[in-house]
Parts: structure tokens; sequence; C-alpha cells
């Protein structure tokens, strides 16, 4: 049902329209068509009365020529024959009879004397009759055939059509025609049919010979100078009466006559009228019943589906009423088809107001539970860790307000040292769980320790986490922390049983060498001994104090990287140069040349530069003792997905594919009988790995099998942008001095970038140039004093150089530095560090701008 | 492996210093070097193996903790055949537990040193072993 405000779609037209559209249509159609059904049929109409005249003025024409045609072929031999001219000697032979010729039925035949009387006649004598009836007429002087019309016949008082024959000086012998019968014998003979024809017939002067309506009237009648005469010929004309009629004429040339034929024009209209009407009546029919049609349409069709829609716009989900549509077999079929889908929306739209009604009921309720809940409850965006909502006892508790929360995120809750591990469990979150104690600090500073219980939950279309903290009761702080004692104890007794593992083994590497200093040491003293023996046991006694010192250093240094109290002093350093030192420190040999291979463009990584000398020199000292044969050897360095990956390639031994994964615990030790006599603590791969990993980075071993040589490689972290800028360069590579150092300087408000020899703080100058330098002369690689004569020469003068040394400077080396542009020279000592970031913030203070 | 000639192979007891660590078998080699017996030195336990079962050694000292066939096993081994009943075992350890002091003298061997020992105490076990 359309609500207020609700815009209907704009109607079209309803079918009822259409049908009465249709309607129209055909009524105009059908009047076009009578009309043109009228004009044609009296085009018909006309066109037909025309060809009716026309051919019977021929039918006529011909009979009366065919007449004429006769009484020349019967007449002309008698007036030749002189029996004739006997007959005028002796009437008393005289004996002629007329018979009728073609149209004309009546009339007489006469011998005719030129003084007018007449010798024979096929008349019977009447009495009274003149002696010279015709005499003067002019046909009796005629020398040749002489046809003359009409002619009022002085014998029977009659209009006649008279053909002389003249007889040689005798007379004529004479055919009088009675024209009176002629037309409306034509008539009946030609003239049946429709259309009523008239039939008249002229001679030359325009007299009229035969008529057939009203001839005694009309014949010898002049016509000439009548519409009739002058319009006859071209069809249409009113007759001798006014009648208008159409005509078809003939003519006789030897008569001079010519025949008109008329068909009465209003009887042959009529005619066509009356064809037209049938027509008009058969389509007027066809309308009614097409009009019929669209009324039973109307009925079944067109009105239902009104009264469909009706329903359809009135329907309420609901609405039970029985009305149904009666009308055509589909449309009944939709009908019943809305009526299903009424009770099937009916059924579901109850169904959705009932769960709607649940979900509301439901909602209010976990609304009423959240708001009013003792426990602080909030939830937050697990993307953003922005609070979405709080309830009431968070506000309380954490003493935050509403608005400050939903700008806060959820870690703002927590003490700063705690956010790190909070990050590390949001990043690999459980769906749901339950933890703690967890630390979370008031708006007052106050820090509570909580149990959490959350799982992840839609909230406002967002991926959420719904938290609820508990403040730990006393029983439960007891039983967390009974809890953690356990944990401890475990953890305790695990490190307690690793210890005792460890000690197992460290005894066992431990006596080793130490049987054989003591047992060669009391063979020494308790036996007389040759030179040679004393030399070679204390050479063995030698080697194995040696061995065990370096035992002990390096079970010494693992437990320090272990236990964590060695910490990597980080600072971005170049790897090419510490490479190069190492390479170096490993001393040349000949049958185990190294071969340096960096990738170009190699980024500084972030190192602690005394720890990852000793990882490259033990790699290197492994795989020259695993190469007992010789080989090459490289180191190469190369950046891979942002770690700088460090490589050292022997072709020595190869490590056994077994061997592997066993490879980085303590003291183990591939053992092979070709290895026996390699010396080794079985620490250092442990060493460099936990130094390595100390790094954040990984330490990989490859071998394609035994005597097929092994690949060590591992990973470190390249220096961020963060690492490699700073107020002041500290090139110095004792890490204690330069911890000092940032310690004085950032009571300063300065910040430090370390470099733990000259070659990483070039490539750091290269990057940043520092505002100032506190520079150590003593260096692993390149000096400080060469340092500094390079940097000048491609920063120039102005940056401040403090240079801090143990060394005591002769009196021309200080001289070389001032020249250099020192700024002061410290002799390390207790309170240098203090000195030096004083004589900095005062070069400082003459800077100038920094462009 | 070495061997000290000796004036008459045939006559003369064997000794087998087994252990993997080189320094260990000179100290011992240097301690009972004598011309009473032969002394035979071997680097693992499989070579040891290989060597008692080809000279029938009156005496084996062995490392406990050596690579291949290790201390024990070759004791077990070595108690286990017949032909070996005569031969004595003196095991040497970095192991100071006690459980493998009882795991030697179990498995039958003659005498048990921990590393670090007195070479001289070593002779007096060799020479009662040998019984010279």
């Amino acid at each position: 049902m359309p609500q207020p405000g609700e815009t209907r779609r704009k109607p079209g037209w309803s079918l009822a329209r259409y049908m009465g559209l249709a309607v129209f249509a055909l009524v105009a159609v059908t009047a076009c068509a009578a009309l043109f059904v009228r004009i044609q049929s009296e085009q018909d109409a006309t066109q037909a009365a025309s060809n009716d005249a026309t051919f019977a003025a021929q039918k006529a024409g011909g009979n009366i020529q065919s007449g004429l045609d006769t009484i020349q072929a019967v007449t002309a031999p008698i007036a030749a024959d002189p029996g004739t001219a006997a007959v005028f000697a002796d009437p008393s032979t005289c004996k002629i009879g007329y018979a009728p010729v073609g149209p004309f039925a009546e009339g007489h035949i006469d011998l005719i004397q030129i003084d007018g009387s007449v010798v024979c006649s096929s008349l019977k004598p009447a009495a009274g009759t003149a002696s010279r009836p015709y005499q003067g007429q002019e046909w009796l002087a005629a020398t040749s055939r002489a046809i003359v019309a009409p002619v009022l016949d002085p014998v029977t008082g009659h209009q006649v059509a008279v053909f002389a024959y003249p007889i040689a000086g005798l007379g004529v012998i004479a055919w009088f025609v009675d024209l009176a019968p002629l037309g409306p014998k034509l008539s009946s003979e030609f003239g049946s049919g429709t259309h009523q024809l008239e039939f008249v017939m002229a001679n030359s002067h325009g007299v009229v010979i035969a008529r057939s309506i009203d001839p005694a009237a009309w014949i010898g009648q002049d016509i000439s100078g009548t519409t009739f005469a002058r319009s006859a010929a071209t069809g249409l004309s009113p007759d001798l009466g006014g009648t208008p009629r159409i005509y078809g004429t003939w003519s006789f040339p030897d008569a001079g006559w010519r025949l008109y034929v008329g068909a009465d024009r209003e009887s042959a209209l009529a005619a066509g009228d009356q064809l037209a009407n049938r027509d008009l009546v058969i389509v007027l029919a066809g309308i009614g019943v097409l009009l019929m049609l669209g009324f039973i349409i109307h009925r079944r069709i067109a009105r239902p589906l009104q009264q469909l829609g009706l329903r359809v716009r009135d329907a309420r989900p609901g609405d039970s009423s029985a009305r149904t549509v009666s009308g055509a077999a589909e449309i009944e079929a939709l009908d019943e088809d809305f009526e299903r889908l009424m009770a099937s929306v009916k059924s579901q739209l109850a169904e959705r107001l009932k769960s709607e009604e649940a979900a509301k009921v439901s909602e209010h309720n976990y609304r009423a539970l959240f708001e009013g809940h003792p426990q602080p409850m909030w939830i937050y965006d697990i993307e953003t860790l922005a609070f979405l909502d709080v309830n009431d006892a968070t506000i309380q508790t954490y003493g935050y307000s509403r608005e400050e929360f939903l700008a806060m995120t959820v870690e703002a809750i927590r003490p700063p040292e705690d956010v790190a591990k909070f990050k590390e469990l949001v990043v690999n979150p459980p769906v749901a769980d339950r933890s703690g104690p967890w630390r979370h600090r008031y708006k007052d500073g106050e820090v509570s320790q909580v149990l959490i219980t959350s799982h992840l939950v839609r909230f406002a279309g967002r991926d959420a986490r719904f938290m609820m903290a508990e403040n730990l009761t006393e029983t439960q702080r007891l039983e967390t922390e009974l809890h953690q004692a356990h944990a401890r104890v475990e953890a305790e007794a695990e490190l307690s049983k690793m210890k005792d593992e460890l000690v197992s083994m460290v005894s066992h590497e431990l006596r080793t060498p130490l049987a054989s200093v003591v047992g060669f040491a009391e063979l020494l003293v308790s036996r007389p001994v040759t030179d040679g023996q004393r030399k070679e046991y204390l050479g063995v006694m030698l080697q194995e104090g040696r061995r065990l010192t370096a035992l002990i250093n390096d079970f010494l240094d693992l437990q320090r990287i272990e236990s964590g109290r060695e910490t990597m002093r980080l600072a971005p350093a170049d790897l090419g140069a510490l490479i190069e030192r190492a390479v170096v420190a490993a001393g040349a040999d000949v049958t185990t040349p190294i071969e340096i291979k960096l990738a170009p463009g190699l980024p500084l990584a972030m190192i602690d530069g005394d720890a990852i000398h000793r990882v490259l020199g033990n790699l290197i000292s492994n795989a020259r003792k695993y190469s007992p044969a010789g080989g090459r050897i490289v180191i190469g360095a190369g950046l891979v997905a942002g770690m700088v990956h460090v490589y050292v390639r022997d072709h020595g031994l190869g490590i056994p594919r077994e061997s592997v994964p066993l490879l980085s615990q303590k003291f183990y030790r591939v053992d092979t009988s070709d290895r026996r006599l390699i010396k080794g603590t079985g620490l250092g791969l442990t060493i460099s790995k936990r130094i390595v990993e100390a790094h954040g980075g990984t330490v990989e071993v490859r071998s394609e099998g035994l005597g097929k040589g092994s690949v060590f490689t591992f990973t470190l972290p390249i220096a961020l942008q963060r690492d490699t800028s700073g107020d002041v360069l500290v090139v110095e590579d004792d890490a204690g001095f330069a911890h000092l150092l940032e310690a004085e300087l950032a009571l300063k408000g300065l910040t430090i970038v370390w470099a733990v020899d000259a070659e990483s703080a070039e490539a750091l100058s290269q990057r940043h140039v520092a505002r100032a330098i506190v520079l150590d002369l003593l260096l692993p690689g390149l000096q400080g004093e060469d340092f500094l004569r390079r940097f000048r020469a491609v920063h120039g003068p102005n940056v401040p150089v403090v240079v801090v040394t143990v060394k005591s400077l002769e009196p021309d080396e200080s001289l070389v530095l001032q020249k250099a542009g020192v700024t002061a020279i410290l002799r390390k000592g207790p309170g240098t560090a203090k000195a030096a970031a004083e004589l900095i913030v005062l070069a400082l203070v003459n800077e100038p701008v920094a462009v | 492996m070495t061997i000290k000639p000796t004036p008459s192979l045939a006559r003369v007891k064997t000794v087998l210093i087994a252990d993997d660590e080189p320094s260990m078998r000179l100290l011992v080699h240097a301690t009972i070097e004598s011309d009473e017996y032969m002394v035979l030195e071997a680097a693992d336990g499989d070579e040891a193996w290989t060597l008692i079962q080809k000279f029938r050694p009156a005496l084996v000292l062995l490392d406990v903790q050596m690579p291949g066939m290790d201390g024990l096993s070759l004791l077990r081994a070595v108690k286990a055949d017949p032909d070996l009943q005569q031969t004595h075992v003196i095991l040497l350890t970095a192991k100071a537990q006690e459980t493998d002091v009882e795991a030697g003298l179990i498995g039958g061997a003659d005498f048990y040193l921990t590393k670090p020992f007195s070479p001289l105490d070593l002779l007096t076990r060799v020479e009662e072993a040998l019984q010279l």
C-alpha cells in the first residue's frame, strides 16, 4: 500500500482506454472504407449503365441496320423487275403483301405513280381515299432510292419512314414503315434490364424518328437545339423529358439516322447505392462483432484485471477477505496466485514481526545487562583499537568520561610498557578467551590488575571485541599467584633438568681436556722422560689447556646470551667493512682463499658489530676447519625481502643431510672419521645462532651432502630511517662510552646516531649529516683521523667535531687534528662524556642556521 | 691404528686403547707403554670392535663416550662373545654419575676410571688386569 510521500509510478493507459482507442480507429477506418465503397460503387454503377446503354445501342442499331439491309435486298430487285412495270399497265395484277422486316413490324408497300396515285398497295383500298394521296411528295421524283422519315402518311395517318425505290418512267415502289411501334419494340427487345433504357432515333435534321417513351408525342418533333441534342453524344445528358440519362449511340450512315440509347442515371446510381449499402452493412456487422468482442474482453479481462489491481493495492497482510475475481482463466489463475502470495506474505510477515520483536527484546535485555552491569565492559574495534562503547561501570572505574573513551584507543588504558605485549596478542587474537592478570591504568594513573573475559562480536557493522574486566579480588589474586607459582616451579624444574643435562655435557667436555692436562703433568712429574717426550707432552698440555679456556669462554658467552644478560648494542653498521675486517682477522690461508661478494647498494644493517664480527669469525673458522683439502671460501651479502642476508660458502666436507637439524645443538659435532682431527668446542655455531637470533634474524644451513661443501646463511635487520638520523654522530667502537654519551646528550635534548666504525659513519653521513660529531680515534678499521679528513673533504668544515681518545697524542698529531677543524680533543676518563656533551652544546649554540 | 712391534708377537699380550680423543690415546699409550705387551689404538667404537675380533686383546681400555659403538655397547659385545671370555675391560669415562659407574660394573668391566684420572693409577690397574 502506498504510503504518503511515497512516489507512485505514473500509471500507463488502462486496457479499457486502449480498447476504446481501438474501437475509435476501427470506426474511422470503416467510415473511410464506406465512403470509398460508395464513391467506387457510384463509379461502377455509372460505368455499368454506360456499358449497358452502349451495348443496347449496338444491338438495336444492328437490328435496325439489318432491317434496312433486308428492305434493300428485297425491294431493289422488285423495282428492277419488268413484271413490276407491267403492274403499272395492268393494276389488276397487283399483288403485294407487307411482311415485318427486323424492327419494322407494321407498315405497307405501295406502287405509286409519279403523279402520286397508288397503283397497287398491300393495304386494302379504303373508301374515301384520295386518288393521288402522295401527289407532290419529294421522294416521288427521286432517281435513286430515297429514305425519308418521319413522314405523315396521308393514307394511314401514321408517322412513317418511307423507303422509295424508283421504277423508271412509271413511279416508285415505296415502303411505309410505321414509326410509332418502333421505339417500344426496340425497348421491349433490347431494353430489358435494370437500367430502364430509353431509345431515341433522330434523322440528320434533328427530327425525332422514333422514341420508346411516349412515341406519339415525340415523333416529328425537331429537337435540334435542345440540351439533349447537344450533349447526348457525350454520354451523360438529360433526356427529352429532362431525366438524366447515360447514353450510348449508333449511326446509320446511308439513312443519315442516329440512334440514342439512354440508361436512367438515377436508377443506375440507386443500384450502385444498393451495392454500397450492402457492403456497408457487412462492414457494420463486422464492427458490431468486434465491439461485442471488445466488450467481452473488457468484461473478462480488463475489468477483472482492474479488480485484481484494486485487490493488490488494497491488500493488507492479514486481510483474509474472500473476495475473488472472476474473469478469464489466466486472470483467475493470477488471482489464485495472488491469494497464495498474500497468504505466504502474511505468514512470513508474522514470523518477521515475531523475530523482530524477539530481537528488540533481546537487544533491550543485553543493553540493560551491558549498561547496568557492575563489571566494567567495553567494546573496541579490532582494527583501529578505538573504543566503540563503554558501560557505566567502566566510566566509574577508569575515570574517563564516555566522550573521552570514545576518542581513545584501548592502548591508552594500559601502562606504556605493557602495550607491546598487548599488541602482540591483538595481532593473533583468540576468538574468545579469559586471560590475565593484565595491568590496566586508570585516568588518575593508578594501575590495577584485572582479569579479562573477551570475545569477538559484530558491533555497528564493525568487527569488534567485547571485553569485560574483573578486578582481581584477594582470592583471585592469590589463586593467580599460586597458578603462576606453579608455572614458575614447572618452568624451573624444566630449567633445572636442562641445567643438569648441560652440566653433564659440560663436565664431559671439560673433563676430557682436563684429563690430558692433569695426566701428562702427572707423567712428567712422576716419571723420567726423554726431552722429545717432554716436549710432546707439554705440547698436548698447552693445546688442551687452550681448548679448555676456549670452551669455558664459549660456554660463558653462550650462558650470557641465552640468559639475556648480554644485550645486543645495535647500531647502524656498514656490513661490507665488517666482513672485510673479519676476513682480515681470520688471516690469510693459501689453501682456503676467501672471496667477498657484496651486492651493490647494500643498506646499513642494524647490528651489534662485535657480536656479528664474532659470528663471521666463527663461520669462517668452521669453513676452513671443514675444508681440510682446501677450497675457495665465499662470503657474500645481499638484500632479500627487507633483511640483509649474509652467507659463508665453503667447498669442504659438507654436512650429511640428517645432521643439519642437529648442528645448533650444544657440543654437537658431525662425526665422521674424516673430521676426527678437527678441533672445536662444539659451541661456535650455537653461539652464532643465538647472536643472530638476538638481532631478530635466522641462521640457515644448507649442504648438498657429504663432500659437497656447505653454505651457512644468516639474516640481519636493516637500519631504518630513525636508526640513522640524530643530532650528534658518535663514532665510537666502545659501546659503553657511546651509551654514556647518549645519556649525557639526551639531558641536553640531543639525540645521537651511533656508528661503531668509521666506515659506518661515512655511510651514515651520506644519508644524513649530523649537526655535530663525537669521534674516537682508535677504530676497528679506518682510523678516526682518516675519517675526519675524508668527512671534511666531502661535507666541508662547518660541522663541529669533538675528538675523544685513550691515546696520548703527540703535539704534531694534535696539530693535524686542529687543522682538520676539531673543536676539542678529550682524553677518555671519568667525566669525559659529560664534558664532550657540554662542548657539543656550546658548539651548536654558534651553529649556522641549518639549510 | 698404531702397532708397536714387540720381540715375539705370538706370545705377547695385546692391549687395545679405544678413545676418540687423540690426546687421550697419547696419554694412555704413554702411560702403559711396555715391552711386555703390544698396544693397539682405535679412534672409535667400530674400529675398536674390528681390532678386538682380530687380535683378541687381553685388555681393552674403553672410553665410554665414543662415536660409533660407545664403550658400554662394546663392553656388552665383548662379554657376550664366548671367544673373548678372557678379555679384561677397563672403562674410562668423563661421566661422573654413579649410574654410569654401576652400569659399567654390572656390565662386567674390571674397573672404572673417571677423567681426569691418575696415569699411575691407570698403570696399576692395567698391570693388575694383565697379572704381570
